[in-house]
């Protein structure tokens, strides 16, 4: 077309201008715009029979329990499945953008061999395949030679991963941080065992310490139908939800309350709050009851409001509402998912301990049984095991990476991504190109959700032993994927290792077998799910008195990551679809914003719309200030997903990346390396 | 302003939406952008340019500390029953005509004057400054209820119209009766996505639709319900400060006062 239909119009509308109001006029211009608007470069919709299928949707890091709508096959929606009891027709953000993601421009498009700094070449399948058996032949049996981490915390894949490294004579297997790794070291310093379970639903009173549960925190679908069911539109609600934390987040914007409790404060709070309900006349059968109310006496309100700033008074009527409730329940996390202490979840457990709901309102879930027979355990996560290599102390010669993206979402990220540089031979399963496939040696293309077979047990946050599993919503992937446990058992049996099955559909055929369930029923949208097991707890007081409340001073921030759902996780960027919710207060071209108080940036120094830098150990940020009330004071509240350095248009070097600024530090007492509650300091550019 | 009569209908599709409930998720915006064939921004921070046919807002009560609150309030298309973007439009490319009270976009008509957005108080509208790019291969995954629009035109929420005209469809087939849809027998995108469930959807007039109630209630409020504009989606939340924000220019003076039914 020579003129394009908007310079057509603009030239007949110039010619009448004077004759606005006639409407012959009108009439003949309306015939034109019809006329010019054949649009043939706009695209075709597709068609067919609508159909929905049932759908596992591991995007969110629970899972969405959905329907893919799809028009002669191609999905091209994702609703939520009413009949599934734990997301009842909801959907997280992240998976209602499930179909776009299919097509994302980001997705590695066949397996990909490195070939030089940052260019890679496609390869065919068998080769990639005989790359991977030739490297790790070479490492066979050398234990420490070969490691894997895995950042899906609820698929069977993790089984099939360790069965592959002990047959390979090797223990590294490690996890990428997350909450459930903390909370069962936590489970254990109370004297118990198990994945921790939070019951909210049955719940009147729910209170959250740092742990975002009404967007980013264990099953948020599951946690929103619940919080939702007692919120009857136009009539009382039947429960009361509170949150404490370092950010007026998702969760505080519909709590009855929030109280803003600086990041580094979260224990300190739980304690003060112990120490008010035992004066309130709280007591607990547990046998380290006296240990425990010394210790908390420790936490008056004046220690209390040094540590949070928050008022006696606050104290007092969040104390009322816990005594007026009959089944409170308190759940304790890191703001964003990770980096918390242990004694962070164990000082808020012990709020459950001390108030009798251990059992109900706080469950321990049983051991699960395992479908491969040499499955193990991490007993480190990630962010150790690089330090470890950071330093020499650990030397592997390969790593395998499953659905992770260590080089982005570690604590002092530059660094890690360095680290993970210098192994020699690194392979990453992934869907999407992210950080750490564009340093791997090998890519190996993950097939998407709706297109793989994938199984999820217990997430975190659930009260009850639960389990779903999704199959296949296409026949074939967009690209030239293949399930990535497929290719790993394929390599096993090369590598003369038998881990009993050949696909990892069978794997999970197996796992559901054995924990009773029915495949078809659950590949059909249904869920599995068993009972909580008995015991109880101790206050873990032992372990308290190692608390320890950092200083910030007043050159320094508390910084306080933020996740929001719908900006994607560790291993999602933003997916298109998702742009559209990211405020202009959170990104402005190609700027990241951070948040604080009038207060805090008075302190600090700056102002709104100040370019700033925020640095700790070797990291830095930069960003642009915005003043919110909502922000704990001394604290800088940081938008997480952002600062992407590969993936898609759509994301790359927009904004900054907060995991470059976090710092770790060693818990005393518990041996776990802790990056919530990072300080950084602030300077104006 | 714009004082002009209100069309009545016996069917009156509406929303009421909880404030209360809304956690800011964004899990509706994404479903709309779905449904409606909204190509991704590569800038999607310049929100001058992007279309979002549904926007969450973020209301803050200015207080700080334990004192601080924020509402999310999610504003579609109020369709409202006297609008002011339909008597601006010099070639009726957007009327009010149809059952329902639906207020229609008719993109082969729309010039691109853009009145209609310069009337619209609830800045509802967008102009499609750029033809709609989307990433290669991802126009396999259009959904197949609207047409992508090209540049030049105005668009904005229609309720998804293409689910009212099968519902409509659906009950015909079943020998049921399209101008009386039961509740819940079409839904919008954002309504059935929603996690809590913070947007109820029917026809405000039928006494058998939630909505009927939930609208009349006397937390209920519509934004800016003083310009007269006479908007089907009703807005309910328990704080004072969010209410007061919605209809600041109602005409009692007192917030949430001012519930005259359509
Ligand atoms: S989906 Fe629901 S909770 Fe989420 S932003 Fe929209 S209305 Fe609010
Ligand atoms: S909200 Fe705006 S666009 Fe929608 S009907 Fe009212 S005036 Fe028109």
């Amino acid at each position: 077309m020579g003129l394009d239909r908007r310079g057509f119009v603009k030239i007949v509308v110039g010619g009448v201008a004077g004759t606005l109001f006639t409407p012959v006029i009108w009439q003949s211009l309306d015939d034109v715009s019809i006329w010019s608007q054949n649009w043939p470069w706009i695209p075709r919709l597709n068609k067919g029979e609508v159909k929905a299928k049932a759908a596992l949707s591991k995007l969110c890091p629970a899972g969405c329990a959905v329907k893919v709508k799809t028009v002669g096959g191609l999905p091209f929606a994702v609703v939520g499945n009413t009949a599934n009891p734990m997301s009842k027709g909801g959907v997280c953000p992240v998976c209602a953008a499930g179909a776009q993601l299919m097509y994302s421009p980001a997705r590695v498009k066949s397996p990909l061999k490195k070939v030089g700094e940052g260019k890679f070449e496609a390869i065919k399948w068998e080769d990639a395949e005989a790359l991977l058996v030739e490297k790790l032949t070479a490492l066979k049996g050398q234990n420490g030679k070969i490691a894997a981490i895995n950042g899906d915390e609820t698929g069977s894949a993790g089984e099939v991963i360790s069965g592959l490294l002990a047959g390979l004579g090797n223990s590294g297997y490690y996890m990428m941080p997350g909450e459930k790794f903390v909370a069962e070291k936590g489970v254990k310093l109370m004297g118990g065992s198990g994945q921790p379970g939070f019951d909210i639903a049955g719940a009147d009173l729910v209170l959250m310490i740092g742990a975002d549960a009404l967007d980013s925190w264990g099953t948020t679908v599951a946690n929103q139908k619940a919080f939702a069911a007692t919120r009857p539109t136009g009539a009382a609600a039947t429960a009361k939800f509170v949150y404490a934390g370092p950010v007026l987040n998702h969760s505080a914007a519909v709590s009855d309350k929030f109280l803003p409790v600086p990041p580094q404060a979260t224990a300190a709070f739980a304690l003060g709050l112990a120490n008010l309900l035992i004066n309130a006349g709280a007591v607990s059968s547990a046998s380290d009851f006296a240990e425990y109310k010394a210790l908390a006496a420790k936490y008056t309100v004046e220690e209390v409001e040094k540590a949070t700033g928050l008022k006696a008074e606050s104290m007092k009527a969040l104390v009322d509402l816990i005594k007026a409730a009959k089944s409170p329940v308190v759940i304790a996390g890191a703001s964003f998912g990770q980096g918390a202490g242990a004694l962070d979840f164990v000082a808020g457990a012990s709020l459950n301990v001390l108030l009798g709901r251990v059992g109900s309102g706080m469950t321990l879930l049983p051991a699960a049984p395992k479908a491969v027979a040499g499955a193990t355990s991490s007993d480190k996560d990630a962010a150790s095991f690089l330090a470890e290599v950071a330093t020499g102390k650990a030397a592997p010669g390969a790593l395998i990476v499953y659905e992770a993206n260590p080089a982005y979402a570690l604590p002092q990220a530059d660094d890690m991504a360095k680290t993970l540089g210098n192994i020699a031979f690194k392979v990453s399963f992934s869907t999407y190109m992210d950080e750490t496939a564009a340093l791997c040696d090998l890519i190996l293309p993950a097939p998407h959700p709706y297109e793989r077979f994938d199984d999820a047990l217990n997430p975190y946050g659930v009260a009850k032993p639960t389990y779903l599993a999704g199959k296949p919503v296409v026949k074939k992937p967009v690209q030239d994927c293949k399930d990535p446990v497929d290719v790993l058992l394929g390599a096993a049996s090369k590598l003369g290792l038998s881990l009993g099955f050949d696909t990892y559909a069978d794997v999970i055929q197996a796992k559901a077998k054995a924990l009773g369930a029915d495949f078809d029923a659950l590949a059909a949208g249904g869920i599995w799910t068993g009972e909580a097991k008995g015991g109880s707890l101790n206050l873990g007081a032992s372990a308290l008195a190692k608390v320890a409340v950092a200083k910030t001073d007043d050159k320094t921030l508390a910084v306080a990551p933020v996740s929001n759902q719908a900006n994607g996780s560790a291993t999602l960027a933003t997916p298109p679809a998702n742009l559209l919710t990211v405020r202009e207060t959170e990104l402005s071209g190609k700027d990241l914003i951070v948040q604080m108080n009038a207060a805090t940036a008075k302190k600090a120094g700056v102002a709104e719309g100040n370019k700033v830098k925020l640095s700790a150990g070797k990291g830095e940020l930069k960003a642009r200030v915005h003043l919110n009330e909502g922000v704990a004071p001394g604290t800088v509240a940081v938008l997480l997903g952002f600062g992407r350095s590969a993936w898609d248009e759509f994301t790359k070097g927009k904004g900054d990346n907060v995991y470059k600024i976090l710092t770790v530090s060693d818990e005393a007492g518990t041996g776990l390396k802790v990056w919530a509650g990072s300080t950084v300091t602030v300077a104006k550019v | 302003m714009a004082h002009g009569a209100t069309k009545e209908f016996k069917v009156t599709w509406g929303m009421v939406i909880d404030l209360d409930k809304c956690t800011g998720c964004g899990a509706c915006m994404t479903a709309c952008q779905v449904e409606n064939n909204i190509a991704p921004m590569v800038d999607a921070s310049n929100k001058m340019r992007t279309l979002s046919w549904m926007l969450v807002f973020e209301l803050s009560n200015k207080k700080s500390g334990a004192e601080a609150e924020v509402a999310y309030l999610p504003r579609p298309c109020m369709q409202c029953g006297n609008p002011a973007c339909v008597p601006v439009c010099p070639v009726i490319a957007t009327e009010k005509n149809e059952e329902g009270g639906i207020v229609s976009q008719v993109y082969p008509r729309c010039i691109g004057c853009r009145y209609c957005m310069a009337a619209c108080p609830y800045h509802a509208r967008y102009f499609n400054w750029e033809d709609p790019i989307f990433p290669k291969g991802m126009e396999k995954a259009l959904s197949p209820s609207t047409s992508a629009r090209p540049r030049g035109v105005v668009e904005k929420c229609n309720f998804c119209h293409t689910r009212f005209m099968q519902a409509k469809d659906k009950a015909r087939q079943d020998g049921g009766n399209p101008e009386g849809l039961a509740d819940g027998a079409y839904m919008p995108a954002c309504a059935e996505i929603c996690p809590t469930g913070a947007i109820s959807f029917g026809d405000v007039k039928n006494k058998e639709h939630k909505v009927f109630d939930l609208a009349q209630g006397k937390d209920a409020f519509r934004l800016l319900e003083k310009l007269g504009l006479n908007p089907q989606v009703y807005y309910v939340s328990k704080r004072e400060w969010v209410r007061k924000l919605g209809d600041n220019y109602a005409a009692t003076g007192k917030p949430g006062a001012a519930k005259k039914h359509s």
